[in-house]
Parts: C-alpha cells; structure tokens; sequence
C-alpha cells in the first residue's frame, strides 16, 4: 500500500514529524515501511519562460535561449538541446548550483556559447516514467501558460513535493489498505487528533432500483442511482494523488471509483445504467455459463463464483470484474454505484482461478468492513457531483444481513501483563486501546474492550495484548528465561546414531552433500536400486525436472558429480542423508558417490576408488553402529538393472532384508552421466533399520595371556570361489583354537589363471585361553583344516 | 732409558690415535698398543730386573702410559661413534614440507553446519528435537495452525499440493501439531529442523526447498519474556557474546502477538554497514506466543497453558554467516565449495 504523507496530513496533523521518523514509528508499531521515496526532488528550481529561441551556431540540435527567471534571477542564457523547446514556453529551470536526482548543474560553455543553467523534463526531477506519457520523457516539461514565472517552490506547484510511504500491510491488517485507517493508525501511535471527514449524503430523488442477494457470500449490498454525469479528466489534486498511490489516472468516473477505494479501503462498482434491462442488481453465486469480462475476455463461471445479475445475466462478476456488456464509458450518463461485502474466500476462489487479482479483489480476499458502504457511497456521489457535474443524485438503497454489532472482548490487566511479561499500569493500557478506537469498560483491572468495526483482526484477549504491546513497545518486555520442570532434553538414539555416521563419514573423507527433494519424473524410477515403491507426484508442479518426491538419494548426487566432474573437480566422494517418503514407507537413506582417486598422500600416494571402499564404509557404519558382523551380511547382488556392474556390486542383507546395494556403476548407466572413463562407485542404503537396531551392552572379555601362534597357508581354489567361504570354513575346521583368519595374498594371474584358479595365502592365528598351545595341537588342527579345505572345496595345498 | 721409550711409545700411540677416523682403526690401535703382546706390555718384563725403588717408578710410568692411551681410545671411539651417527641422521634427512598422511576431513555443506550448531545450542538448553513428514495434510500443515481453507494468509505460502488434502509442507510448523497432539495436554519443550517447500522460482535469494529450526516451548505462565530471554541467549550463542536482540510487530496466523526479531549487525556491531543495510540489525527469525486458537485445536486450554514458538531459517543463517550470496550454492554441492567449510571442531 502506497501512502502520500502530504494527504494523510489531511487527516492527521503530522508535519512536524519528519519522513523517517513516521516511518519508524509505524515500523516498530507493526506496519513496516518498507520504502520511502520522493515523487521529486530537486534545489534552485525556477519557473521561467522562454523570450527567444536561435539555433546554436555549432549544432545542428541544440538550441539558445533567453529565458525570463522573474524579477529576481532576471533573463538568463540556457543552451538546451531539447527538441520542444520555443519561444513563449514556459518551463521548468535548474539554475547554476542545483542538485537534481542525477546531477549537479553548474554555469558552463556549451560548444563556444556561455549557458546558466538547465530547462528540465519530469525525468530529470526523479519522476518515475510510468507516470507520464512519451512526449513528456522526450523533452523538457511543458508549463501552463498561466504558470508564474518566477515561482521557485516548483514541486510545490507540479504537486509534486510529497514522501510516498510504501506499507508492508500483512494479512491481518486488511484495514490498513485505506489512507482513512492508516490515518487514524498513525494518530494512534503519535497520539495526534485524527480528522476524518464525515460526508453527509443529499439525495434528489428516490430510486426505483433494486438491490439485494440471493447467497450468503453477499452479506451487503448498498447501491446509489446518479444521473446526467460528464466523462472528462479528473482535476489535477486528484490526478496527483492518483499519482502519488502509483494509480494511472483514467477519467474522472473511474478516478472517482479508485480514489473512494484507496481512501476508505471500499471497492465500488459502477454501471452503466442505460445499458441494464431491468433497475435491479442482485448478487447470486449459484449462476454458472460464459462471462464476458470488461478486458473483453470470456471467462467460463461456476457455481460458487459471485456474480451480481439483472434479470438473471451476470453484469458483474462480483468483487473482481465488470461486464463489458454494461461498462461505463466515455458517452455514459447515468450510473448505478455498487458497494457491497463479499465473501473472502470466495473470491479469493474466484481470482485465483481466472488468474485475475485487481486491487479490488486483493482487499476483498483480505476482508472490508461490511459496515461503512453508506458512507463510501456518500463520499462517491459527492465526487459525482464536483467531478463529473452530476445533476441528480437517489437516496442509498441497501441490502443488509448482518447486523450491526461491534465486537466486545473480554481480558484483564493482569491477563495483559502477564502474558507480555510487563508491567503496564491500568492507564496506560487503557490508553493505548483509546487511541486505537478501542472503546473500555474497566470493572477491578477487569476489561470489557470494544473493537472498532474496521478491525476485523481483533477477535480474542491475546489480540488485545498485541494491540497494546505493538503501540508501547516491546522494550518494555522483561526479559527472564523460563524456569521449567527438568526434562530429558537431547537427542534421542535414533537420532544420534544419524549424527555419529554423519560425523563418522565426515571424517572418513567424505564431503556432506544437501540435494533438492523434487526430481524429475523419468528419474524417481530410472535410478533406483532399492526399492520400487510409487512415488508421489505434485499436481502443480513448477516445472518437470522438479515433479516428483525423490525415493532415492542417489540421481541427485550423480548429478552433483557430474556437475563437478565437469568442473575439473576430479576426486569426489560425496554423502547425503536425508529423509525418503514414498506412498508406502518413510524411511531415512544414505548415499554415497566415490570417483576418482582416495588420496592417501595428496598426489604421492593415490589410489582409484573400488568396490572395496565402498566395502569398507558399509563395515564401518555397522561397526560404528555396534552391529556385529554375525548380524549382517554381503551377498552378490541380485539387481537385475543395468545400474551396478553385475560382477562389481553387492547387497547388504541386515535381519534377512535387504536394506541396500552399492558397487560400480554400470558402464551404460555411467555413460547416461556423461562419466567418461571414470569409475564410479555409489551406495544407497536404508539405514532406518541400522538406526532402530538393538545392540547389546558391550562385555569386556579377558584378552588371553597366552602367546598366539601364526600359520600361514598356501592354496590353489577354483577363481569363481569367493575367499570369504574359505575363511568361514577355515573358522570352522578349526573352532576351538583358531581365533582368527585372514587373507594376505590373492594371486590371478598366469599361470594359475590358466587352469581357471587363484591362489589364495592365508594367515591362520591359533590361541588358547588357558594355556600355551603345544606344537603337537597346532598340527593335528591345521591337518584337519587342510584336509577339509581339500575335501570341500577341491583345494590344493601349495609350499 | 726405558723411560724415553714408554715416553717415545705414548707419543706415537697419540699420534696413531688422532690420525685413526673409524671404529675399526681404534681397535686396531688399542690390539696394537695394550694388548699382552704390545711394546709397551714387553716392557713391564723388564720390572724384574729393576730395583724395588726403580720398579715402582717405571711401573707407575707404564700403567700411566696405558691409562693415558685407553683413555684417549675411548675418547676417540666416542668421537667417532658419534659423527658416523652424525652422518647417518644427515643421510636420512627426509623433506619435512611433503604432504602428510592422512584421510582428508570430508567438507561440510555449510547448511548442516548451522542447523547442526542450532540443534546442539537448544538441546543444551534442554530442548528435546522432534520431526514429523514433509509430505503433510492441509489440516496439519494449516487448519490446526489457524489458517483456515481459504485464508489470506495462505497466500503468503504458495504451496506444492500433491491432492487436494496433501501437501509437501510449507514450513516446520506443523511438527508442533503433531507434537501437541502427542503430548495429550502435556507441557512441551522442542525444537524440529527439517525441510520445507513453497512454490517460489529459485533464484539468488529463494528456493523451492529450504529449511526450518522450528522451536515450542508451552507450559503454564510462558509469556514474550521468556521468548526474548531465550531468543537473546540463542543470538549470542550463534553469532557471539555481544549480541543483542530486538522484537519488532508481525503477524502470523499461529502466534498472537507475532514478533520479527533482529539481531544487531554481527558484520559491524551495530553501527550500520553493508550487510545491515545501515541499520545495524538483521532479520533474522521471527516467533511470538502460540494462538489461542492453536492451543485449543491441539487439545490445551489456552486459559490455562500458554506457549511461545519461533522459526529460523537455516540457509538465511548459513548465507549471512560465511558471507554466501546465492541460495543455490548451498545445493550445487561443488566440492571446492564444500571443501572451504571442512575446518570445524
């Protein structure tokens, strides 16, 4: 909402109040400015006239005049390149040492000639261009003939020497989109006198029109007949405080419905009465068909949009547009004035479907006082008649349904104070809601408040706190920290166990990534190695790529590395958690991207990223979990995409389930990326069911002491037997005193690989709890392991 | 006579002594000098022959003699040792400026860094952390907030619907609904972090998808003090000890009275510059005290128990924190981005 200081000093006497200090005023009190500008500015302006004009004798555009500045600044000469500029012009002059929006004028030669000073265009004063036409933005501004020469307040006299007040008005404060309120806000908070004008209505005769409703969503309907108007411009105050609201001026009928509007916050409507086939306008909801709007588009209705009729026809589509079909124009002469109360949320229905949201309709969604049309419609025929020459005006006919009845809220003193944490004496509080045109009943610091019609936000006693907080000031708030039964505050094991393998990636190497939930469509489902589950998809989507509610983390940090990879950014290894919701489940999963090298001495020591860091991280993350590696387990993973290479992929079975799968990426998906070369190793996994596991305390269990003694073996197994089936078997042959097995060596190449084997060198270690293993043991064991080993699977002993 | 040859063997063993630069030289010399069989052991043969008198003397001569040129032996030998050893350290010398090993800390997308230091900062305060579902339904992400279908203020919120009743949620707010309606008329201590959507067009300062710390505090007796009280501590928690704060009017259908509240400039203390635009305070979150009408609709009787609440924007504080001037850095995730928010205890 913009606010002209000049016209609100109409109402509320606030001149010696600076600009900024209004604006802080209101600001602090809840009705933020957010800017404050000047119609236009500028210093040593004169009104001069033009007594000679010659062509400059080194220019074939500019011109030299000879311009009157009045007895005091006598005839000066101004070199001026405007292409209007002529004899007997009477203009708008800058003299040596004025300061204009964009520049400095000082006495100076224009190609040979002396000039003093600058004829001026609007544009040069600051005026924004969508206020003027384009003659007046090519050349310097025009002067009525009657203009005084000599005058130097020249913004006084232009109208425009005004501060435009631009008002964040939020969703509760509907009221403040009227000069009118804001006035009355403004006197409130600087405690001044307020003086709105109060109209008296003079009717000539009695109308025979009809108003009224036929729905409940037209609650009011106040209507006026005026005949013998006269279309022509509206005078200059109007047209500059038009101007000053950032409203084109059209003609003086229409002026007259906006400026009632901005000054009252009422929308009218007016129609030309010639052109309706009955005297009745009534409000209807339940008309659905074609609509032929005052844009001369056609607009399909439905029921529940409200549309006031005459004789059934929709004339008006209510709150939001005229008909075309009775539209006041130029040859107009008699009108019908409509003020009337809407349902909100209908018409917010209404404009949001049809895409049409008028200044009108924004203060119907945010709500009008359905008690004031009789005195907006006062003000309009008034304007009627000094504007538009009207010769006779009807008596008001009004519909109304709702009674009249200001609401009364109940609080106390005591409920105030304490809900603010203040100690505002009964006077002051009383006070402040005066100001506000709240009107007290105080019974023992018990409050009876009585809200003024226009304040529709005004509902219950926690409003009323507001109310008196907003207009003293939130300094007086104590500040004190709330004193509360202790509770068990922190983070929940869930939630910590999320923070530990964050913190735990983090300082594996890993950067933490943050992705956008929305995908594309194509995607939600092309890349997804979990689960297959529907995803949900927007109804009012921005755009394609961002449609449909991510299942799966791992298309969006493909595409982070594909953005980096295109960066030159070569080593990438990337994380995300974050929460997945599908039609059926909502789980929490993580994924990883590993490409490039894993440094392990910056450029020194590199190596390529491969499945077994992947691996790697995935045993971690149980570790770090507490999960014992009994309670899961890997197996070769059963994807049937073309997502994982198939021979460098794997599934994580935790509790019989599968909760992810990670690997190498596939070549085709790889080149869907544009990956080139790059091997790339990904992850997605659930770990819902990681976060929620049980784990047991853990026991510390007595390290024996004494010594373990290491085997080494040497074997030759077929290649397709994975070396994770040896060491469980090896473990089993040899329970008792083997305590662990590992795999030091594996050897593929020829000439094993001719016969289709690896070679595998395992370290057996062999201990006991309570006492020194004897040689003798040692071999009877190991025997039976290699005779299994044999026996199962065909392998051969080697050294 | 025999005393000039002792005196004539010591020199030359000096001699021999001080030319000698490896170990084996010095054993060489020692076998050379004092074994049985060396020069100076042939001479104490001759003691026999030597009166009691005359023995003593020579016999202090050549055990001086030995003890001198041991002495000088070991002296060397020590010498030795320690310039071979001297020697060896400099031929290990390694060029200390070569790249340590090392797991390299994983960079930390700034937008966690801040919602994780808002958690830890309430959680201290012993605020306990909840979550509820970005995909919401009008009733919790609306209706139990006081913005009734069809409400204005939804027009602050352009919305992502999935249906007609479900929505991607607009802001953390709904979670203290769902909180609410948990704690069965209970009194509430939590704050919820997550994600939010609203259909805005991204650009440098908006976001389809951002996040929100939303904090509810409800018991009987909360009034605005308490909010600024905490509010103040959280400030200065976050962004140092000499922050202030400041409330300022608002409105938001949930709390009544709504504040916005400032903090003062962390850039230039308050004394007003860029990035406070010469105010010397910036928004920084906003909050008031729980509606009546929301602590009625979630089963309290605001009569009885009132409740602040607060939201904070968490990139708006990761921006304004290190200096970030475009929302969408925060989710292009380059690493060389990333990689600049790695240094963190």
């Amino acid at each position: 909402m913009l606010v002209s200081v000049k016209k609100l000093n109409e109402y509320v006497d606030i001149k010696d109040i600076d600009a900024s200090s209004l604006a802080k005023g209101l600001t602090f009190a809840g009705v933020e400015v957010e800017e404050m500008v000047t119609l236009a500015s500028g210093t040593n302006l004169v009104i001069g006239e033009i007594l000679t004009c010659e062509n400059h004798p080194d220019s074939d555009h500019l011109h030299v005049l000879n311009v009157n500045l009045g007895e005091k600044y006598g005839v000066n000469q101004i070199v001026c390149g405007a292409p209007n500029a002529r004899k007997g012009l009477k203009v708008i002059v800058a003299r040596p040492g004025a300061k204009l929006p964009q520049i400095e004028i000082k006495p100076s030669v224009i190609r040979g000639v002396e000039s003093n000073g600058m004829c001026c265009s609007l544009v040069e004063l600051g005026v924004d261009i969508k206020y003027l036409n384009e003659y007046q933005t090519k050349g310097i501004e025009e002067l009525p003939r009657d203009a005084p020469v000599g005058e130097e307040n020249v913004l006084g006299y232009l109208g425009l020497d005004d501060t435009i007040l631009s008002l964040n008005v939020l969703a509760n404060r509907p009221d403040l989109l009227s000069i009118y309120n804001v006035a009355r806000e403004v006197g409130a908070i600087f405690s001044r006198k307020v003086n709105i004008p109060v109209v008296e209505h003079k009717a000539d005769f009695v109308t025979d029109l009809k108003v009224g409703s036929d729905t409940d969503k037209c609650s009011q309907f106040s209507g006026c007949e005026i005949r013998g108007i006269v279309t022509k411009p509206s005078p200059k105050y109007v047209q500059e405080f038009l101007m000053a609201e950032g409203v084109r001026s059209i003609n003086n009928i229409v002026d007259i419905g906006n400026y009632v509007m901005l000054l009252t916050g009422q929308p009218l409507h007016m129609y030309d009465a010639d052109k309706l086939t009955k005297k009745e306008l009534i409000a209807k909801s339940d008309y659905s068909g074609e609509f032929i709007a005052l844009d001369e588009n056609k607009y399909e209705l439905n029921e529940g949009d409200i549309v006031i009729t005459t004789d059934n026809k929709p004339m008006c589509l209510g709150g939001v547009m005229g008909s075309l079909e009775c539209a006041v124009d130029e040859n107009t002469k008699n009108i019908y004035i409509e003020a009337a109360s809407f349902d909100s949320a209908s018409i917010r229905r209404t404009s949001l479907r049809l895409g049409l949201v008028s200044e009108s309709s924004q203060r119907f969604v945010k709500g009008t006082n359905h008690f004031q049309s009789e005195e907006v419609i006062a003000l309009a025929s008034k304007l009627c008649r000094e504007l538009a020459e009207a010769k006779e005006v009807s008596n008001i006919v009004t519909y109304q349904k709702e009674e009249k009845k200001q609401q009364v809220v109940k609080t106390s003193i005591n409920k105030i104070n304490n809900r603010l944490a203040t100690s505002f004496s009964k006077e002051e509080i009383i006070d402040v809601l005066n100001r506000l045109n709240f009107s007290v009943k105080e019974n023992n610091g018990e409050l009876d408040v009585t809200v003024p019609l226009y304040r529709l936000d005004v509902t219950c006693d926690a409003d009323i706190s507001e109310e008196v907080i907003r207009v003293l000031g939130f300094d007086n708030v104590k500040m004190e920290l709330p004193v509360l039964p202790t509770t068990v505050g922190g983070l929940t094991s869930k939630q910590y166990r999320q923070k530990a393998l964050r913190d735990h990636l983090l300082a594996s190497g890993l950067s933490e990534a943050l992705t956008y939930s929305l995908v594309n469509k194509n995607e939600v489902y092309s890349f997804n190695l979990l689960n297959e589950e529907e995803a949900y998809q927007l109804l009012n989507p921005l755009m394609e790529d961002r449609m449909m509610f991510r299942t799966h983390i791992l298309h969006s940090l493909l595409e982070a590395t594909s953005y980096n990879l295109a960066r030159q950014v070569k080593n990438i290894a990337l994380f995300e958690t974050s929460e997945m919701i599908s039609k059926k489940s909502h789980t929490t999963h993580l994924a990883i991207v590993l490409c490039g090298n894993n440094s392990k001495q910056g450029l020194l020591k590199e190596e390529p990223y491969d499945f077994y860091d992947m691996k790697g991280i995935v045993e971690n993350i149980f570790s770090l979990f507490g999960i014992e590696n009994s309670r899961y387990r890997f197996e070769v993973s059963k994807l049937d995409k073309e997502l994982l290479h198939p021979g460098k992929s794997a599934d994580i079975i935790f509790q019989n389930q599968l909760v992810g799968r990670f690997g190498e990426l596939h070549p085709l998906a790889s080149q869907k990326y544009d990956f080139g070369k790059n091997a790339v190793v990904v992850l997605e996994m659930n770990i819902s069911p990681l976060l929620d596991a049980k784990v047991s305390q853990i026991k510390a269990s007595e390290i024996s002491k004494y010594p373990t003694v290491y085997r080494d073996l040497a074997l030759l197994v077929d290649v397709k037997i994975n070396a994770g089936e040896i060491i469980k078997a090896i473990k089993m042959s040899g329970k008792g005193i083997v305590s662990n097995a590992e795999v030091f060596d594996v050897y593929y190449g020829a000439p094993v690989s001719l016969l289709g084997k690896k070679s595998l060198a395992i370290r057996v270690s062999y201990s006991s709890k309570d006492h020194t293993l004897q040689e003798k043991e040692i071999t009877l064991v190991e025997d039976q392991i290699k005779f299994d080993l044999a026996k199962n699977f065909k392998a051969e002993l080697r050294g | 006579m025999e005393n000039s040859k002792v005196n004539e063997i010591v020199t030359r063993a000096l001699e021999d002594i001080e030319k000698a630069d490896k170990g084996d030289v010095i054993n060489e010399i020692r076998n050379r000098y004092l074994a049985k069989k060396s020069e100076l052991m042939g001479l104490m043969s001759l003691l026999g022959q030597m009166s009691p008198e005359e023995r003593k003397d020579f016999g202090k001569l050549v055990n001086d003699a030995k003890t001198r040129i041991s002495e000088m032996l070991n002296k060397k030998q020590q010498e030795i040792a320690q310039k071979e050893l001297n020697k060896r350290l400099e031929e290990e010398k390694i060029d200390i400026s070569l790249p340590g090993k090392k797991v390299e800390l994983g960079g930390r997308n700034p937008f966690y860094l801040v919602q994780d230091e808002v958690i830890e900062i309430f959680t201290g305060m012993g605020f306990s952390v909840a979550s509820g579902p970005e995909v919401e339904s009008d009733l919790f992400n609306f209706e139990l907030l006081n913005i009734p279908k069809d409400h204005p203020a939804r027009d602050m919120q352009d919305t992502f619907y999935i249906d007609n009743n479900t929505l991607l949620r607009t802001h953390t707010s709904p979670v203290q609904a769902h909180t609410m309606q948990e704690a069965k008329g209970q009194p509430v201590k939590i704050i919820c972090p997550g994600k939010t959507y609203r259909r805005d067009n991204d650009d440098a300062t908006h976001s389809h998808q951002f996040a929100q710390v939303e904090g509810l505090l409800i018991d009987k007796n909360i009034n605005i003090g308490h909010l600024k009280a905490l509010l103040t501590l959280f400030a200065k928690k976050m962004f140092g000890e000499k922050r202030e704060i400041r409330l300022r009017p608002s409105y938001f259908p949930f709390t009544e009275p709504s504040v916005e509240v400032d903090i003062s400039c962390f850039n230039c203390g308050g004394k007003g510059c860029s990035m406070c635009k010469g105010t010397g305070w910036i928004e920084i979150l906003g909050g008031g005290m729980v509606h009546p009408n929301v602590l009625k609709m979630n089963g309290y009787d605001p009569e009885v128990y009132s409740g602040l609440a607060f939201g904070i924007g968490i990139e708006r504080v990761a921006m304004l924190r290190y200096g970030i001037d475009d929302i969408r850095k925060i989710y292009t995730n380059d690493v060389r981005f990333l990689r600049q928010f790695e240094k963190k205890a």
